[in-house]
């Protein structure tokens, strides 16, 4: 079963790039035994919400709003994807991830809907996918 | 420039239904465009937060909440990943997505993080990067 493992949290952004190096050490370790585990499928953070915009589209012409929005409740920080044999795996292996003792997180997990689920003419995975561009200085 | 696409959620997200074949079709379409474009990185939908969980960190206690969860306005649906120039380009796209529902619906645009942006500390890019190349590789061998 695949699995999103989103990190709110109290404060917009600051899971990422308020982090310092042990941070970035601890959750790479964290992230090391996942890909041990062959449970590691993708991992993402996410700049904080005053770079983005939210479109909404109803009867009439979509509608563009500029970021930051207030709601921290709202907000994504950063994802997980995971493959794992049940809820109640990601469950424990979420309640082992390295965040610091201070602050407010709150992680959310939601199952992944599979291809047959979604319906193989919605899954974008059946129509292969772009490379990634490396990144470059 | 990547950027997560989020398609928050809805009511009819919520409930689980199933989409009609117009939307079917339309989204098969778009989908089928960003591709084209070299656009399309990646996208999943979400089962509704019924069978959902969350596990809050306060100190070092951990507590676990089951869904489903009553704030609508909290969730997401489902995401793409998409790689484009700007921003500005991002936008016009999702300008164009066909709306997923019979409501009306908000997409959400946030850039994603490089590793370079996060340190300057070489060591790190280059770990964050093979993690990211054995990611790819695992999801790759489950994709169907």
């Amino acid at each position: 079963m695949r699995f999103m493992i989103m990190v709110k949290s109290s404060g917009d952004g600051q899971n990422c790039a308020a982090q310092d190096e042990q941070f970035l050490d601890r959750m790479r370790k964290f992230n090391d035994e996942l890909v041990k585990a062959g449970a590691l499928l993708a991992l993402e953070g996410l700049h904080p919400s005053a770079k983005g915009a939210r479109v909404r589209l109803s009867a009439g012409k979509p509608t563009v709003f500029d970021g930051p929005f207030p709601e921290a409740k709202e907000l994504i920080g950063g994802y997980w994807l995971w493959q794992m044999k049940s809820k109640e795996e990601a469950i424990e292996w979420v309640k082992r991830c390295p965040f610091p003792p201070q602050g407010e997180i709150e992680i959310e997990i939601r199952e992944v809907l599979d291809v047959e689920e979604f319906g193989a003419r919605m899954a974008p995975s059946m129509y292969g996918r772009a490379q990634p561009a490396l990144v470059d200085d | 420039m990547r950027f997560m696409i989020i398609v928050r959620a809805t009511q009819e997200s919520e409930a689980g239904a199933p989409p009609n074949e117009r939307l079917l079709e339309d989204m098969m379409k778009f989908n089928e465009e960003l591709v084209q474009a070299g656009i399309m990185l990646a996208g999943e939908g979400l089962h509704p937060s019924s069978n959902g969980a969350r596990v809050r960190f306060s100190g070092k206690s951990r507590s676990v909440i089951d869904g489903p969860f009553a704030e609508t306005k909290e969730l997401i649906a489902g995401f793409w990943m998409w790689q484009v120039k700007s921003r500005e380009e991002a936008i016009e796209w999702v300008k164009r997505c066909p709306n997923p529902f019979e409501s009306e619906c908000e997409i959400e645009i946030r850039q994603v993080f490089e590793a370079p942006e996060l340190t300057d500390n070489a060591d790190i890019v280059r770990k964050e990067a093979e993690l990211r190349a054995k990611s790819a590789q695992l999801s790759d061998r489950g994709a169907r």
